[in-house]
């Protein structure tokens, strides 16, 4: 039985199986305690630097001399701070732990040699470290969402396929005869991230394409690192979390299926509608634009699953925390997904390109969607990791309110001033310098906005915070140390 | 020297293909596009069947140091 044990063993592709015996989820979650709790306290860290530059960046848009006086905090170099640390500091890290412990628990494995995952953390992090440091010192690409210096690509590198790697060896000891909807996304989403980040790397930073190709490959990236590796992951927690803390299957495991593989194929084509209006054939962007109108196929799919497990069950939002910060990111997913086939459209396109329509639905995206669904997994996951409960109910009712009223607000609002924006700058009788001047009040809300995100993020770090430092209760080693309270036992019975 | 590049990035994409294709071959082969109800009910187990909750928002508990007693 114990043959698998070795790390040898765990690699050689000619290991059976069947030599690990299928465990329990207690043991499992202990098993990706010590990973999972280093990436997750990684994540939380850069969701508060990430929010730093944030606030800098939004406030430097609407009063353009705050903190004016340092170079290394200049908007250019704030908001691409920002950008790089929410995006591969705080998702990418909470989407790694989300990952690996949900295969695990879905595999019904045990994490095998859990110290290398530490060694990933630790890569990855200096990585992240060295690149926005990068950043505000002036070495950006300036290509988007590949902003990073080229120096840290080699550590992000071997900390990505440490974490790939290890994922897939734990999925191959599965001890289940069925594969979850959720293990296809979360496999595919392993495969595919290297694929696009190699592939931008070499055909843009170390052997860069000539012309109107560059641009291409640069959105094809960049949309796919959403629609390929963020999207996929959000959605293995969703498909996981609703029916498992409901305690009721999936409406229709047959809708997950089909979503997942039209996802596979639709999505990929979609990154080129960032160019409609460009020096790009006509024929890719109609190819663009058709792959993302073809998206509304997967999204509803997901959609009528989504909410229609929820149906008879409303009242249990009341009671679980992940269930609130996961049906919202869900909710948002739909309501995202169905915009930005819409933006798409040339007609639509001509409107919203180039103004902050594009920044509020991307904004929907990353944080409405997948970070309240990370939110989410993380409020299941780490009393499960630490055996303990989390100290306050009250905090957790604060970060939700505020995360939720702040980016409801910053989308909405940003929306309809980027909606104002594209229309004046379609008319050459209005200024440019006009058009800029209208957009203040929209940038002020923006940055009210997030100060209330901001003041949610707080209230989850002192949370997480208090949580570490509280005592264990005498006797916590059940799987789920949690009793079921009344008003629990009332919601599941609706 | 950039068709060297080029060849590996034509390759990579081809790979990823392939495996796409295969993973659908292969799920169809073992019975996994067939019996969706049983998909849908394998994260639940004995331990948490079923019409069990498995999360709730934290309660103050009776005495510091124990657990949330039942009612």
């Amino acid at each position: 039985m114990a043959s698998a044990s070795s790390l040898a063993a765990s690699l050689n592709p000619a290991t059976p199986p069947d030599t690990v015996a299928r465990a329990e989820l207690s043991e499992i979650d202990a098993s990706t305690r010590w990973p999972a709790i280093v990436f997750l306290l990684s994540a939380l860290v850069w969701l508060l630097v990430g929010t730093v530059f944030a606030l800098i960046s939004s406030i430097k848009l609407h009063t353009p001399g705050f903190l004016g006086g340092y170079e290394w905090l200049t908007f250019g170099r704030a908001r691409t701070a920002h950008l790089n640390a929410v995006v591969y500091g705080w998702s990418t890290n909470v989407a790694f732990a989300v990952a690996f412990w949900l295969m695990a628990r879905l595999s019904r494995a045990k994490l095998r040699h859990a110290g290398v995952l530490v060694i990933a953390a630790c890569f990855w992090n200096l990585g992240v470290t060295l690149g926005v440091i990068g950043i505000l010192a002036g070495d950006s690409t300036s290509i988007e969402w590949l902003e990073m210096p080229s120096y840290v690509t080699p550590l992000l590198f071997v900390a990505y396929a440490l974490v790939g790697a290890w994922t897939v060896i734990t999925f191959r000891f599965r001890q289940v005869e069925h594969i979850y909807v959720s293990q296809l996304y979360l496999l595919a989403a392993l495969f595919w991230f290297p694929w696009l980040y190699s592939i931008a790397q070499i055909m843009i930073i170390f052997e860069p394409a000539r012309g109107t190709v560059l641009a291409l490959v640069n959105w094809w990236f960049a949309h796919n690192v959403l629609g390929l590796w963020f999207t996929p992951i959000g959605l293995a927690a969703a498909y996981y979390f609703i029916p498992k803390v409901l305690g009721k299957p999936i409406h229709s495991y047959y809708l997950s299926v089909l979503g997942f593989w039209s996802l596979a194929i639709f999505y990929n084509w979609a990154g080129v509608h960032h160019l409609i209006g460009g020096p790009v054939p006509a024929w890719v962007i109609s190819a663009g634009i058709a792959a993302s109108l073809m998206m509304v196929i997967p999204v509803v799919v997901t959609a009528i699953n989504h909410h229609l497990t929820m149906v008879g069950s409303f009242g249990a939002l009341r009671s679980s925390p992940t269930l609130r910060f996961v049906v919202f990111g869900a909710v948002n997913y739909t309501v995202v997904s169905l915009i930005g086939s819409t933006m798409a459209i040339r007609s639509v396109n001509e409107i919203t390109h180039f103004t902050h329509f594009t920044v509020a639905h991307a904004h929907q995206g990353m944080y409405a969607f997948f970070t309240m669904v990370m939110f989410g997994a993380v409020y299941y996951i780490l009393p499960r990791l630490l055996l303990k409960e989390w100290p306050s109910a009250a905090l957790i009712r604060t970060h939700f309110w505020a995360a939720a009223i702040g980016v409801t607000l910053y989308w909405i609002d940003l929306s309809i001033g980027g909606w104002i924006q594209g229309m004046e700058m379609n008319n050459a009788n209005v200024a440019f310098l006009d058009v800029v001047r209208h957009t203040i009040p929209f940038l002020l809300v923006r940055s009210g906005a997030g100060i209330i995100m901001t003041i949610g993020h707080l209230a989850f770090a002192v949370n997480v915070v208090w949580m570490l430092c509280a005592r264990r209760p005498a006797g916590a080693t059940a799987p789920t140390l949690f009793h079921k309270p009344p008003a629990m036992r009332a919601a599941s019975a609706r | 020297m950039e068709w060297i590049f080029y060849t590996f990035a034509f390759l990579v994409a081809a790979a990823i293909s392939g495996t796409a294709v295969y993973a659908l071959y292969w799920s169809s082969k073992h019975g996994q596009l067939r019996d969706f109800e049983r998909g849908a009910a394998s994260i639940f187990d004995e331990h948490e069947p079923v019409g069990q909750m498995t999360d709730h928002f934290p309660v103050k508990r009776r005495k510091p140091g124990t657990l949330n007693p039942e009612p």
